[in-house]
């Protein structure tokens, strides 16, 4: 059972079951609990090559006992998210803990990646129960219907989950070449129905100064 | 699934918004404001928009569809290249590297804050610069968001501040320089400046403000990045213009630079 602990650091509550967190985010423990190294993010050798070559790499460890683990890791801001079944794509960077239910994996994500500046390939998280993700600064949590689609800043998107689609919608015009670009050359659009996390700050991004 | 966090919300997770739920001209969470936008614009500093719902459109200032807006409300052109017009319909969340983020209403008031904290204003107030250099001064009636490092807090002059926590001031008149140099005088005092030991507290230099008015102060003494406010003409009389020397008399020549800790000062100070 995941809950917070104040704003950054992850409690959680374990009944001989397992839970998958970055490695070396334990900060305490009550009871007794056993670190397991999970070479290639526990998804087998398949999975591990994967990682390696599309350069998603997670060092992630298998906690296992009973009694309360607490996670953190750089004073991040820790947001809880729930899956029934659903599917969550987030940056192993910003990834800190999951249920041992849920499976993990690799996706391809074009070129939202390349102008996050994060590579072309994400983490994905599937299945039935929770997962944390970190975030610079608590996130905002933003709904995406078929009615209604969004536009977000690369630098800003964290996380999304759900049926979305995604493209990449560029607003560079001949007036970014004259020094008056609007800011915000480059944006993800995201249109379906599912959430999508901002953090409230800007990774530098190569479209950044544009 | 949980029945007001609709079909992914989370049970101890973030409070899910949409474009109905989101606030309108108000803080979504102390680190994010949302924007709305009725067919109406904004100014607000480059790279400041991290999501939106509508059809926002973001130009440069300059562009020549909005050369009048500017026109009536920037008083710096050279300013002009730091600030982005966001114009259109819909609602925009504004943040700034998870720094606090504040609203401000004025109403046929003026303001004047560092460069580095101000993230967007409505065009009905007119951005101007300061003649204190790197801050800015917005008069008119609207509403402006700016950021700080750590919650503002509201005092009321007299009052002396630490120059790294100021954020800006209102209505009451620009702030002077004030300096404890108490700890220097006497003989204990020159020593103590001689040699260094004990007494410098790091806090001799303060903002000293004065008059009926209100001071804005960030909790920290960490500083924002700095932002251009423009030039100022070159002209005499300008403070920060360069144009010295022309009239007047301009620096006093006083012989090689003292120190304090300089044994002239003690000798001077024994009368030698």
């Amino acid at each position: 059972m995941f809950r917070l602990q104040g704003s950054k650091v992850l409690a959680v509550d374990m009944t001989g079951d397992t839970v998958k967190a970055k490695n070396g985010s334990m900060v305490a423990y009550d009871g007794e609990m056993s670190f397991k190294k999970l070479s290639g993010g526990g998804e087998g050798l398949r999975g591990m090559v994967t990682r390696r070559l599309t350069g998603e790499q997670m060092a992630v460890m298998e906690v296992k006992g009973h009694g309360t683990c607490w996670f953190a890791d750089r004073a991040s801001e820790i947001n809880l998210v729930g899956l029934q079944g659903d599917k969550l794509y987030v940056e192993s960077s910003n990834l800190l803990a999951t249920d041992a239910g849920l499976r993990t994996g690799t996706t391809f994500t074009g070129l939202r990646g390349a102008s996050q500046g994060n590579g072309l390939f994400t983490t994905t998280v599937e299945g039935h129960g929770q997962a944390a993700i970190m975030s610079d600064g608590p996130a905002v949590a933003l709904r995406v219907a078929p009615q209604y689609p969004l536009i977000v800043d690369p630098g800003a998107y964290i996380a999304h989950q759900g049926d979305v689609r995604q493209s990449f919608q560029s607003g560079v015009t001949f007036r970014t070449f004259l020094g008056e670009g609007g800011g915000e050359a480059f944006q993800i659009r995201f249109e379906g129905d599912g959430l999508v996390y901002v953090q409230p700050s800007e990774r530098n991004t190569i479209a950044g100064d544009l | 699934m949980s029945a007001h966090g609709g079909m992914y919300g989370t049970p101890g997770g973030p409070v899910v918004y949409d474009p109905m739920t989101l606030p309108v001209d108000d803080n979504v969470n102390a680190y994010t404001f949302c924007v709305e936008l009725k067919s109406g614009e904004w100014f607000l500093q480059k790279g400041k928009m991290i999501a939106y719902y509508g059809a926002i459109e973001f130009n440069g200032i300059g562009h020549g569809r909005l050369d009048r807006l500017v026109r009536t409300s920037f008083h710096s052109p050279l300013h002009a290249s730091d600030w982005v017009v966001a114009s259109g319909s819909g609602k925009m969340l504004l943040a700034d590297r998870a720094f606090d983020v504040n609203s401000y209403d004025l109403d046929d008031g003026n303001l004047t804050i560092r460069a580095g904290n101000l993230l967007a204003f409505q065009p009905s107030l007119a951005l101007k610069q300061s003649i204190v250099p790197g801050f800015l001064t917005l008069i008119g009636t609207g509403k402006f968001v700016a950021a700080s490092n750590g919650p503002v807090v509201f005092m009321e002059p007299p009052i002396r501040v630490d120059p790294q926590a100021l954020v800006g001031w209102a209505d009451c008149p620009s702030p002077c320089h004030h300096y404890d140099h108490g700890y220097l005088t006497g003989v204990l005092g020159g020593l103590r400046a001689m040699t260094g030991l004990g007494g410098v507290s790091g806090e001799e230099h303060q903002f000293e403000f004065v008059g009926a008015g209100t001071v804005l102060l960030q909790s920290t003494e960490t500083l924002m990045g700095e932002a251009a406010t423009g030039v100022v003409p070159s002209e005499p009389g300008v403070p920060g213009g360069g144009g010295t020397g022309a009239f007047g008399h301009g620096p006093q020549p006083s012989g090689p630079p003292r120190l304090p800790g300089q044994l002239g000062d003690l000798q001077r100070r024994f009368g030698l």
